[in-house]
């Protein structure tokens, strides 16, 4: 009996004991979990406030609430300046965009609750305008709601200027290619032409190939000086009217020699089209692009066809092959500067990755579409929407070089 | 009817083209190389069509336009530059010149077979 007693006490006191070891363990835990929170929030403080690009937190109105060290650095405006007032507003480093921009700003952070991404122009305190990109994230709690946005921009006018210097390079280089390129091919004109002199066939045969790859040669500066203009915002946009299909089949004309030379079966459906107003030029090199394309990939005696199809608002050019297609893990890069399929890399050197990335540029600044549907070793089709409203005028607003 | 022609033309190369096919096709062919020396040349010569490159040392061809259309000459004129832009062709058609053709992406034969047009 007194073992038993002496037992149930035993068991007490180590029951206890754990008890009070196990709050005491408990307490330093906490505390120390305390402590390494605290340590966490300072570490997380420093890098933010220590990072070079430029970081703010805003309230549910934009009102800014915390802005980093690099904030001061970038805009020169000093925190005193900046808290309390409102994020991108003129009196600070922004209102320098459109009132749309920043309406599509707003509307996707503060009611689609989406990461918003863009290029800035903004203003510094001293004045001087730098580009910056830009993300703009919500940040949401558990229900749902947004209680902040976090702002990042970085600087990127210097980038951004060696980029345009690139672009000015290229155009300038360009233009003064034209010249000589022009001369090698009325020479060229001249010597087949007999004007000198008669020449034998194998005499006019070599002729022909200086003129074509000059041809050629033509086409890829006018490429780069197209490119260039789109990049730095140049390019014109002259509507006049006109009718689809004239343009398309002298896109055909243009190409019938290549037509023949793999005995493509050409097929054209164009719908009865309204006159549109549109730059002839800028959608000729879509067509151009398109077809030429269509040709080059497909196998010899193959049917390319070329459609003109009138929808409400929009007429509908499109190119269908039977060519090689596109591989489905490369899809989504087609438009892509530079970018070329591995497939009609294996198959031709020649090309440049230029043309679908030029008709896109050039679809994207008069508000039309370009898509296609694809499938390896099957085929593709490829699209372009153009507005029966047609094109809004642009002038060129650099002086020529 | 155009009967002589004159070149404003700084290359050499291109200028050298357009008069041995011009003159070939019949044409009588006068070259200069600078706006200057056009201007120079209309005050004491007659020309049916002036052939008017746009990028020339002294003067540029949007000047000799100007002067031209401020004298009252009274010529045909055919801008041949490398420009081609279509804004460019605009803000030429404004000056009023009879026809605009880029010089690569038109050919010699092109050129005269246009000219005997006029």
């Amino acid at each position: 009996m007194r073992v038993y007693i002496i037992y149930i006490i035993l068991i007490d006191c180590l029951v206890l004991g754990s008890l009070i070891f196990f709050l005491w363990r408990h307490h330093a835990n906490h505390s120390r979990q305390l402590k390494e929170a605290v340590k966490d929030l300072q570490k997380f403080k420093l890098a933010v406030e220590q990072a070079s690009d430029h970081i703010i937190i805003t309230d549910t109105d934009g009102i800014i609430i915390y802005a980093n060290k690099a904030v001061q650095k970038i805009t020169g405006f000093n925190r005193g300046e900046i808290l309390g007032k409102k994020a991108g507003s003129a009196k600070l480093w922004g209102g320098q965009m459109s009132a749309e921009f920043y309406k599509k700003l707003w509307q996707t952070i503060k009611i689609k609750k989406q990461v918003f991404h863009g290029e800035l122009r903004n203003r510094r305190k001293n004045g001087e305008e730098y580009i910056a990109l830009s993300s703009i994230s919500p940040v949401i709690d558990a229900n749902g709601k947004v209680n902040y946005f976090v702002g990042l921009e970085r600087d990127i006018s210097v980038a951004k200027s060696i980029d345009r210097a690139k672009t000015e390079f290229v155009s300038l280089a360009s233009h003064q290619l034209r010249t000589p390129l022009a001369a090698i091919n009325w020479y060229s004109e001249m010597l087949l032409a007999g004007d000198v002199g008669k020449i034998s066939l194998h005499q006019k045969n070599y002729l022909n190939e200086i003129k074509e790859a000059n041809q050629r040669m033509t086409i890829l500066v006018n490429t780069f000086l197209n490119i260039s203009r789109i990049e730095m915002g140049t390019l014109a946009i002259e509507p006049q009217p006109c009718q689809l299909a004239d343009l398309s089949r002298e896109v055909v004309k243009e190409l019938s020699a290549k037509i023949l030379q793999k005995n493509i079966k050409l097929v054209e459906n164009y719908d009865k089209l309204p006159l549109v107003n549109l730059d002839k030029k800028l959608v000729s090199i879509i067509f151009q692009n398109f077809l030429s394309n269509a040709i080059k990939y497909s196998p010899d005696n193959s049917i390319v066809e070329v459609s003109l199809v009138l929808e409400k608002r929009r007429v509908i050019f499109s190119v269908q092959d039977k060519g090689i297609g596109i591989p489905e893990d490369q899809k989504s890069k087609i438009f892509e500067k530079l970018f070329r399929a591995s497939n009609v890399r294996l198959q031709d050197t020649d090309g440049t990755g230029l043309g679908l990335y030029l008709s896109k540029a050039i679809a994207d600044n008069f508000g039309a579409k370009v898509w296609f549907q694809s499938k390896e070793n099957q085929g593709s089709t490829f699209f372009v929407s153009l507005p029966l409203k047609g094109m809004t005028q642009k002038h060129n607003t650099k002086v020529a070089i | 009817m155009v009967k002589r022609i004159l070149i404003a033309e700084d290359e050499i190369s291109i200028s050298k083209a357009l008069q041995d096919k011009l003159q070939q096709a019949g044409f009588e062919v006068k070259v200069v190389p600078n706006g200057h020396e056009v201007l120079e040349i209309l005050a004491k010569e007659k020309f049916d069509l002036l052939l008017l490159d746009l990028i020339m040392p002294r003067l540029d061809g949007y000047s000799v336009l100007k002067e031209i259309r401020q004298q009252g000459l009274n010529l045909k004129i055919i801008v041949l530059s490398n420009l081609g832009q279509s804004s460019d062709i605009e803000k030429i058609k404004e000056l009023a010149v009879d026809d605009y053709w880029v010089k690569s992406e038109i050919s010699l034969a092109d050129i005269v077979k246009n000219l005997q047009k006029l």
